[in-house]
């Protein structure tokens, strides 16, 4: 019959004798009771499943708008929900998918639908409730569950009943949110080292089922943020914002080993690489750019961390490269422009030279200028470059007098004019990628061209902004806690002193202490910042959570009340404590210092503590006022800050093993801290030189073991004399990261800080840090605003003596790169065997089938022809080439303690080219009228 | 005559991108323009190749001289600053086109819309000499040599010389000497002529002076539509009024003015991103309906 049924042809309007049959009767709803008084098993329950599944997609008619089918088909479907089995679970979807494939087709169905629910007094929309758990499941099931709710999702856009619903009476967006928060625990807390990655490719990802899962689920946030009504887009938002990123991501950017917060960082990497929709990457980055984590923002941390030694630099510049390549104005003020727009970093009198030209390309011939002597003899270092690429000058004559005697002769330029040809490759590059920042960047707010936003108004601008903005709670709060960012600074200063406090610094900017994962905890006393922070989660965080929990427990019943004490993140947060633990008693590896763990943690809290945070305002008038005295109690303080953390690392897991039957990290006994700590610093007070004893004064960590090459590489760096200057110019500087005292220090930013001075160590950095490094500053250098064209490129500009512009490292590593050239044996050959290393590897990646990330599409379109190596830097950094990695390793004949730096000379000269080719193309690049640049795409 | 180096490969860049300006159709460039600004044009099929190079392998040579062979580059791009510079000028009814050969050689046009030579049309080529910016001023040589006290009768060169006796960088562009070649047909200047017979008439018999000037302009526009005296691609060339190929880009041109606003709307949507109120500096700060506090 069903089959008649469904083959039956409908006349005009009317039905079909089978089908008023079957209504007339109430067949189905008969089918469905009978079932239930026999034996309701799975067994039946799919066959009706199949059948309506058949039903409505095979048949001609329309089924569904007839009660007799539709209100037994609901019975059949809220018996299904809570208790299925996995068979079910499958048909189920397949149904439901089908179902709301009809409703996006014809949404007058949707209308039935509900109103049959309120007929049945369940919680109506049943399809819709239905799918909810299986939003995250693996596998076919999760994968239908999720094309079926986005049917949905596109639905409500257009649908303000539907979105109302969704919004309110279901808890779909928490336990999307959440569900990642879940999925998140469950993902590898470390990832398999084969010596060289930095960032997660989908080949990669794709290897790890838990990884895979998540990313499922990521990608389907994304799209229901894309065709979501905009309630729903809000709430998912907030939600992945509450009750993801802040509760989950946060902490594991600050847990206690260097491989975890690699990895978490990694993980954030190849999320902000993944979500293309802009309301779902402004919470990232909002979260990256505003969120502070134990008061102190995780930008700030993320930047501190390119300073340490590990890998984990590696993985936090591609991290950066990431955030750059987004060519957001967001991250580009928060990271580089605030520090340039007070034009600070330049001599007062050369603020018109901002939005100068360079006409005549002086600046790049003083870059091409730096190339060393030593490294312009090497092969060319172009792969394919004879065939097609030559240069034919022509030497024309104009006819005397009248122009119609045009001659010409030819030549190829022979007489000792060579000319590289992979410049031309270079140009043509920057010009692409210039205008491609160009065109994002048409929708700025500003030009940041030195009177945009006006340098002189801007601090006041802020402390404005400051007071209006104190009620948003993801306001940024102006007075950034110094701790994580000086600490990067002051590392340098480090290097005087001792290889092992280096080391150390950079070991705990990774890891904040009571990197616990916890919710965020009420500070009582921390002033505004935390105050701001409710002592409760907010409610609805507080049903998420419930909700969440539902999720976990694999059941997801609306109506049930879940009065389970267990609250989700505390469950995430145990299986990770334990984690911690166990890495924690790896890492642990002396007990001396022990007795100095106590000390530390109340030190560091209580050290937020005494920062004036209540009044902004008042604090900078003070430190403008009395700039020595307050600099040298600051020194002070981060003295016995950076001093307190190498201990604290290695210490914390007493307290923490602790937390694990008590999740909730409070420092039990305060008050008792904080007094020990207020005696350090009178201590410290009568000690002016109080920093650099202190300094001695620490005690040697011992390395954790699975860092030794890396550490090894690092021990290059001291010897050499250079790196004993600090790269940031006088002391001030290291805290005039606040920024209303950046009106009187000159001062780059910390990021710019850090970057230029770890570019300066170029021979010492592995080939990995320097491809990321030149990638980085090329993508800086690409962006048209003059701020940072002129700060970056304008070799002319006379800047502040205090700040280092970026012409001056380059000439620092010229000058270093001869000096080694002078002193290694067979200088010459080990350059060319280094460059033929990079060729090989970058034909090896010609291999490498997709590049994943947004800003690389364009980058690695280009590269068919005539490869250099720089342009193939993108794909020569991929980590995780796997089997083909492996390949690439062997580097035969450089002997392992030069091989960095002579890899360094190697990708020097192509960097230059690289900036050349940059300034050249701004200056003719710049006139461009903005409605332009579309032309050119 | 000035020999001078140009470069022009088909992986050097020239943008010949003034023809927005370019009036109704009137005037048009015979290579057409290919949809893709991006890269040059192929060399197109009419440009002779010019001799075949003898030995195709520069790049093999050893790079020694690190400095010099940029040279080119540098002056490649300067020119280019210049022309980018022009074209920023909008010089009205001027307009130049730099040579697919030779960077240091720009033709052009202008258009004079009032006073003694309204009506007139006059091609020219600027030539600019190769150790530019640091020699003398660019040379402007008209066509047809112009009735004018300031341009040679014989040669159709115009004095630039007497307004940049010394060619300063940084101060000296060539869009001041295009502005200076509209000028003086605007206001006659006839202190120390190159064509003493015109600046003698302009002072003495007006109305001769007048006649002559509308007899050249007539001589000028009865060869507009000649072939380019320089075989360049790029030259400028003049083809009668043609509707099949000139209404559509006339059609074009004048519909481009609303055009602006839709692009910007769309690629507000397409790419890009700032959540930065204008006039604040903080992230974040343009607050819409999406974060709830």
């Amino acid at each position: 019959m069903l089959f008649l049924l469904i083959e039956e042809q409908a006349k005009d309007a009317a039905m079909g004798p089978i089908l008023e049959f079957v209504v007339t009767e109430n067949i189905m709803e008969k089918l469905f009771l009978w079932s239930l008084r026999r034996e309701f098993n799975d067994e039946t329950k799919i066959e009706q499943l199949k059948i309506y599944e058949m039903l409505v997609t095979q048949s001609h008619q329309p089924v569904l708008h007839h009660k007799p089918i539709l209100k037994p088909l609901m019975m059949l479907l809220s018996s299904c929900s809570g208790t299925a089995t996995p068979a079910v679970e499958l048909e189920l979807a397949v149904l439901l998918n089908q179902l709301c494939s009809i409703l996006a087709k014809d949404p007058s169905i949707l209308e039935l639908f509900f109103h049959t629910s309120e007929d049945q007094g369940a919680a109506n929309f049943l399809i819709f409730s239905l799918l909810i758990p299986f939003i995250h499941r693996e596998g076919t099931v999760g994968q239908q569950a999720r094309d079926a709710l986005l049917f949905i999702m596109s639905l409500s856009a257009e649908n303000n009943v539907v979105a109302n619903h969704i919004v309110e009476n279901t808890y779909f967006c928490p336990v999307l949110a959440t569900g990642l928060s879940g999925l998140y625990s469950s993902l590898p807390t470390k990832l398999e080292e084969n010596g060289e990655w930095h960032c997660l490719l989908k080949d990669d990802w794709l290897l790890s089922p838990a990884l895979v899962q998540f990313m499922n689920s990521l990608e389907f946030c994304n799209a229901v943020i894309q065709v979501a009504h905009p309630l729903i887009r809000n709430q998912l938002v907030n939600y992945i914002y509450d009750g993801f990123l802040v509760p989950v991501m946060a902490p594991a950017l600050h847990k206690v080993t260097v491989e975890e917060v690699m990895t978490t960082t990694a993980y954030l990497d190849l999320f902000l690489r993944s979500v293309s929709e802009p309301a779902l990457l402004q919470i990232f980055l909002r979260f990256i750019l505003l969120h502070q984590h134990e008061n102190v923002h995780i930008l700030d941390t993320l930047t501190s961390r390119i300073n340490t030694p590990f890998q984990l630099c590696v993985v936090s510049l591609a991290l950066f490269r990431t955030l750059i390549g987004l060519h957001c104005e967001d991250v580009m003020l928060q990271l580089v422009l605030r520090y340039l727009i007070p034009c600070n970093h330049m001599m007062l009198s050369q603020r018109w030279a901002v939005r100068e030209r360079d006409c005549y390309s002086v600046s790049a011939a003083k870059l091409l200028a730096l190339t060393p002597v030593c490294c312009s003899t090497g092969i060319t270092l172009t792969v394919e470059n004879q065939a097609k690429d030559y240069i034919l000058w022509t030497k024309a004559t104009p006819g005397a007098g009248s122009c119609i005697g045009y001659c010409e002769s030819m030549c190829i330029v022979k007489y000792g004019r060579a000319v590289d040809i992979s410049y031309l490759q270079y140009l043509w590059e920057a010009e692409a990628i210039i205008l491609h920042c160009m065109k994002d960047c048409q929708v700025w707010s500003a030009p940041y061209d030195g009177e945009d936003p006006d340098p002189d108004t801007f601090i006041q601008t802020l402390a404005e902004e400051n007071s209006k903005n104190v009620e948003h709670p993801m306001f940024r709060l102006q007075q950034r806690t110094s701790s994580n960012c000086s600490s990067s600074q002051i590392t340098p200063l480090g290097e005087k002193i001792q290889l092992e406090l280096e080391w150390d610094d950079s070991y705990d900017t990774g890891i904040s202490p009571g990197s616990d994962v916890s919710s965020p905890q009420p500070y009582d006393d921390l002033g505004t910042v935390e105050r701001q922070l409710p002592a409760e989660p907010p409610k609805h965080i507080q049903e998420m959570k419930k909700n969440a929990i539902m999720l976990v427990k694999g059941s997801y019943i609306e109506e049930s009340d879940f009065q389970d004490d267990v609250m989700v993140y505390r469950l995430c947060a145990q299986k990770d404590a334990q984690d911690d633990d166990n890495s924690k008693e790896e890492t642990l590896s002396t007990a001396t210092e022990s007795q100095n763990t106590i000390q530390s943690k109340p030190i560091k809290r209580s050290l937020k503590n005494s920062h004036p945070d209540t009044d902004v305002k008042e604090h900078n008038r003070k430190n403008s006022g009395l700039p020595q005295d307050v600099t040298k109690e600051q020194i002070n303080q981060k003295a016995v800050e950076t001093d307190s953390q190498p201990g604290l690392e290695l210490k914390l897991s007493p307290p923490e093993a602790d937390q694990n039957s008590n999740v909730r990290l409070l420092s039990p006994d305060s008050e008792e801290f904080i007094a020990q700590y207020d005696k350090i610093i009178e201590e410290l007070d009568s000690n002016t030189t109080g920093l650099e004893e202190q300094k001695l004064l620490t005690p040697d960590p011992v390395s954790p073991v699975e860092e030794e090459e890396d550490f090894e590489n690092f021990s290059v760096d001291t010897p050499s004399t250079e790196s004993i200057l600090s790269p940031f110019g006088p002391k001030e500087d290291i805290f005039s990261n606040h920024p209303a005292r950046s009106q009187n220090a000159a001062f780059t930013g910390p990021f710019i800080s850090v970057v230029l001075s770890k570019l300066e160590n170029m021979l010492e950095n592995s080939l990995h840090v320097n491809l990321l490094l030149i990638g980085i500053i090329t993508q800086l250098a690409s962006y048209p605003q003059p701020l940072l064209r002129s700060f970056l490129l304008n070799t002319n500009i006379v800047l502040q003596p205090s700040v280092r512009s970026l012409y001056q490292v380059l000439a620092s590593v010229k000058n270093k790169i001869e000096q080694f050239a002078s002193i290694q044996k067979d200088f010459s050959g080990l350059l060319i065997q280094a460059q033929q290393y990079l060729l090989f590897r970058a034909d090896m990646s010609d291999v490498a089938p997709e590049l994943l990330t947004k800003e690389n599409i364009q980058h690695s379109s280009g590269t068919g022809k005539g490869r250099n190596l720089s342009e193939a830097s993108q794909i020569l950094l991929q980590p995780f080439l796997g089997h083909r990695a492996k390949r690439v390793t062997a580097l035969p004949g450089i002997p392992l303690p030069v091989r960095n730096a002579v890899l360094a000379a190697a990708l020097f000269p192509e960097f230059l080219k690289e900036l050349a080719a940059l300034a050249q193309e701004h200056s003719i690049l710049g006139y461009k009228i903005l409605g332009d640049v579309d032309d050119y795409y | 005559m000035n020999p001078f180096w140009s470069m022009s490969t088909s992986s050097s860049r020239k943008r010949p991108e003034t023809e927005e300006k370019t009036l109704t159709g009137e005037l048009r460039t015979s290579p057409p323009r290919t949809s893709t600004k991006k890269q040059l044009p192929s060399i197109p099929k009419n440009a002779v190749p010019m001799t075949k190079p003898a030995s195709p392998a520069p790049s093999s040579q050893s790079t020694n001289g690190t400095h010099a062979s940029y040279g080119p580059f540098y002056l490649e791009y300067s020119l280019l600053a210049e022309f980018t510079l022009v074209v920023k000028q909008k010089l009205p009814g001027v307009y130049v086109q730099p040579s697919y050969r030779s960077a240091l050689m720009w033709f052009g046009v202008i258009f004079i819309r009032h006073g003694l030579y309204q009506d007139g049309v006059f091609k020219f080529t600027v030539y600019i000499p190769d150790n530019y910016p640091d020699g003398d001023c660019p040379r402007l040589v008209f066509d047809l040599p112009v009735f004018h006290p300031l341009v040679d009768p014989l040669s159709g060169e115009l004095d630039v010389k007497r307004a940049f006796a010394k060619w300063r960088r940084n101060h000296n562009h060539i869009w001041q000497v295009l502005m200076y070649a509209r000028r003086v047909f605007y206001k006659i200047d006839t202190t120390s002529p190159l064509n003493p017979e015109a600046a003698v008439l302009y002072e003495k018999d007006i109305q001769l002076f007048k006649s002559k000037v509308v007899d050249s302009i007539k001589l000028c526009s009865s060869h507009l539509f000649d072939q380019p005296k320089i075989e360049d691609p790029y030259a400028i060339s003049f083809s009668p009024w043609n509707p099949a190929i000139h209404d559509e880009a006339r059609e074009k041109m004048l519909t481009q003015k609303k055009k602006p606003e839709d692009q910007h709307c769309k690629s507000m949507q397409v790419s890009g991103l700032s959540w930065v109120k204008p006039g604040s500096v903080q992230p974040f700060s343009k607050e819409e309906k999406t974060m709830s506090t």
